[in-house]
């Protein structure tokens, strides 16, 4: 093991360990303050997680076909529309499409013009950065917001993990498609350039965690999403980033290694699931999630203790108003 | 979420296209709306746009009417034995709705006559609906099985998204168990809804009472006539709204009179809605709103206010008769054309409306029927005006029982002892003259025929004489 891949592992580690905890602290405070819009009839169902799957294994294999000038376009479409789902209940239309435009006709120029520095790299990766993290936070509360329950998003890693496997191990096209992005606009992740190691977290796992972490939440409350904020940590984030360093079939030339994070993530995050449901019951619907939330911030009667905001915090699962 | 915007996508596209909409698609949009009540605890963003449809803009309303008319004559005149004649040679295509007003219209006399000859040659009949022939000879309905599964699908999912029904409802209905169309309706819009149904029937109201007492009903749908002896039997016994577990009530097939409305919420506890359905016109059915419109849902079908005299439209603020077109694809089997429903109505005057369902063009609650129209010397009496001061006196006389002609150029209303209970004739005549209306005003003997009301209907069980055989 050379000491350059202990570094990179390092950084790696530092790099996945600040997107993960932006994107899954940024999806539960959406979550908690801003409501996305919704349609009037409809719910997040396992039907969806199939469309999605099929979605997740088709993209891919497109972007592979698809020739590398098309892909501004395809990206252009995914960056916009994920980034006005978020900003839509914050920002003014004008203003929103104004700035999501600006983001990424500057992500697109610095790209093509200013990659022969190490300054310009910076530049690039706080671009794409920025766009990844608010696209990963807005679509995961798309979903959440959505009806998505943690049973949804547990069968969606668990999905992701065979995906995983399968497309960095078996068949390669992971590494393929991390070869056409890197360099070019708009590439999905959030990584850094730093003296000669380059590192990224995909914004796949970034959202899957996002997911994880906004559904356990809604579901189950405060000191669920602490167990499932470790489970990301260590399956995620933890085992991601060091994983080079102990199984060397990731590894390609010296510093150059594809993990797939889901499959280390994916089974652990399932059984998290199974257990929380034996432990406690049923998850709370997006109506008692609301309804929670609005008693947690109501005024409280000195020397009275909030009940909803005492069930918050035991995690729910066994009364109506906060189970 | 993704399955379902794509079932709505295919419903509109079978709206906008008029081609027949499966049923089942329908029915799995119910689903998901109950799935979303779950989950949200009310539907999305924009549900009005999804239930009102294009009718607050008059151009809209317009050409979506136009369309819809012309949809429905292509059909028809193919297809419908007794509109073949009259349709032939119509240019549909260029036809507007001044032209259609010109059509004749369809007579309760004509569907007794020609029954037969109004179902269409491409469809099976599978279910036939009696009116209650208070007014005179009842009529046949028959629908299709498509019709039978269409109407409550589409009546659960406006129903759910209105939270006029929720899943965790249980509706008791108390209309007439031979009313077979409204009982299956209302049985197959609780199975969608999730709901539970208790179908009663027109049993003694004291039955009905005893079955809303166990707080297990949180909806009740009857005749306004026997709403009122629910709340004179409740209020002879005594029991409060507590009592109850009720959450709204739907009255219609009569007039329904603002104080037995508000007896009935006083007594029952819930909120009583004024609703418009017709077994002839179905699916067009219509709510009242909180300032007394009737707001018909013109999605299903055509209403015009047509003079009492000829064809053609009521002036603003005057009485008139309810014509109305359901349309194809809604209504398949036994299609008519401008029908004459007997309602009076009066036409709103034309201010914008301010009231809940001010999307939607509405008309004056139902006044009654024009067959019981009376002319005096200070105006047309409608029955409404009578119920509504009959039922108003402190004897609380619920339902009205009256006779009413008119004799020398004024109302003689004959009306039982027992209502004017410390009050003289003259003064009830009084409360009409405060209405502008002349009424003289007699006692009835005893044993007299007075007005008929559906709650006559009596459905007979052994369940009392069980009990009074101590079995």
């Amino acid at each position: 093991m050379s000491d350059l891949l202990v570094s990179q592992s390092m950084l790696q580690l530092v790099v996945a360990c600040t997107a993960t905890l932006t994107t899954t602290g940024g999806a539960v405070a959406y979550l908690r303050h801003i409501r996305v819009e919704r349609p009037t009839v409809g719910t997040f169902n396992l039907y969806d997680i199939r469309n999605l799957m099929l979605l997740v294994i088709g993209l891919p294999l497109v972007y592979i076909v698809l020739p590398q000038w098309s892909f501004i376009i395809l990206l252009l479409l995914t960056f916009g529309s994920a980034l006005a789902i978020g900003l839509r209940p914050l920002i003014p239309p004008g203003p929103m499409w104004l700035g999501i435009g600006i983001l990424l006709g500057a992500n697109i120029w610095v790209a093509r013009t200013m990659l022969g520095t190490q300054g310009g790299w910076q530049l690039y990766w706080v671009l794409v950065d920025i766009a990844t993290l608010a696209a990963a936070i807005s679509v995961a509360n798309l979903f959440v917001q959505g009806g998505m329950r943690m049973l949804h998003a547990s069968w969606f890693v668990m999905g992701l993990a065979i995906y995983d496997f399968m497309f960095a191990e078996v068949f390669k096209v992971t590494q393929v498609l991390t070869d056409r992005f890197v360099g070019y606009p708009l590439n999905p992740g959030v990584g850094i350039r730093w003296h000669i190691y380059g590192v990224e977290i995909g914004l796949g796992d970034l959202l899957a965690f996002g997911i994880y972490a906004a559904a356990t939440y809604k579901a189950y409350g405060v000191t669920a999403l602490r167990i499932a904020m470790a489970f990301i940590l260590v399956f995620g984030v933890l085992a991601g980033s060091l994983t080079p360093l102990v199984i060397s079939e990731v590894i390609r030339g010296s510093l150059n290694a594809v993990v797939p994070v889901q499959t280390l993530f994916g089974p652990p995050a399932f059984c998290l699931y199974l257990w929380f449901r034996h432990h406690y019951g049923p998850e709370r619907t997006m109506a008692e999630f609301r309804a929670a939330l609005e008693a947690e911030s109501a005024p409280v009667l000195p020397g009275a203790e909030s009940e909803v905001g005492r069930d918050l915090g035991r995690v729910g699962g066994q009364t109506a108003a906060a189970p | 979420m993704f399955e379902t915007g794509i079932r709505q996508f295919r419903m509109a596209l079978a709206m906008v296209t008029g081609r027949r909409i499966n049923p089942r698609l329908i029915e799995l949009l119910a689903g998901d709306a109950v799935a979303t009540l779950q989950e949200f605890g009310a539907p999305g963003d924009d549900v009005g746009e999804l239930l009102d449809g294009p009718f607050a803009d008059p151009d809209s309303r317009e050409h979506f009417q136009t369309q819809a008319i012309r949809r429905t004559l292509r059909r028809i005149a193919t297809r419908s034995p007794h509109y073949r004649d009259l349709l032939s040679g119509v240019d549909i295509q260029q036809l507007t709705l001044a032209d259609f007003a010109g059509f004749p219209v369809t007579t309760k006399a004509d569907l007794i006559a020609h029954g037969p000859d109004f179902v269409c040659t491409d469809v099976s009949p599978y279910l036939s609906t009696r009116t209650t022939g208070t007014t005179g000879r009842p009529i046949e309905i028959w629908m299709s099985v498509y019709e039978a599964a269409l109407w409550p699908a589409f009546a659960a999912l406006s129903g759910l998204l209105r939270d006029e029904i929720r899943p965790s409802d249980c509706l008791q209905v108390n209309i007439s168990s031979r009313a077979t169309a409204a009982v299956q309706h209302s049985l197959d819009v609780c199975r969608l809804a999730h709901a539970r149904t208790r179908v009663m029937g027109q049993v003694p109201a004291t039955q009905s009472l005893d079955s809303l007492l166990d707080r297990e009903p949180t909806l009740l749908g009857a005749y306004p006539s026997y709403l009122a002896q629910l709340v004179t039997e409740a209020r002879r016994r005594g029991v409060t709204p507590g009592d109850f577990a009720l959450r709204g009530i739907n009255a219609g097939g009569e007039v329904l009179s603002p104080s037995l409305a508000a007896g009935a919420q006083q007594t029952l506890g819930a909120p009583v809605t004024d609703i418009f359905g017709m077994t002839e016109t179905l699916p067009v059915s219509g709510r009242t709103c909180a300032a007394g419109h009737l707001h018909p849902d013109l999605n299903m079908g055509l209403v015009e206010v047509v003079s009492f005299t000829g064809p053609e439209p009521t002036a603003p603020g005057e009485l008139g008769r309810m014509v109305i077109t359901p349309y194809f694809p809604y209504r398949d089997c036994m299609p008519i054309l401008r029908y004459d429903t007997g309602d009076v109505v009066r036409q709103l005057s034309g201010e914008a409306l301010g009231c809940e369902f001010a999307g939607t063009p509405a008309v004056s609650a139902i006044c009654g029927k024009v067959s019981q129209l009376i002319t005096t010397r200070s105006g047309v009496v409608t029955t409404r005006d009578i119920v509504e001061v009959l039922e108003s006196l402190p004897s609380r006389p619920w339902p009205a029982r009256y006779r009413a002609v008119e004799r020398n150029g004024v109302l003689l209303l004959t009306v039982p002892s027992a209502a004017l209970a410390g009050l003289t004739t003259v003064e009830v005549s009084d409360r009409f003259g405060e209405r502008g209306i002349d009424c003289v005003i007699e006692v009835s003997e005893p044993g007299a025929v007075l007005r008929g009301v559906r709650a006559d209907l009596v459905e007979t069980t052994f369940t009392d004489s069980l009990v009074t055989a101590g079995v």
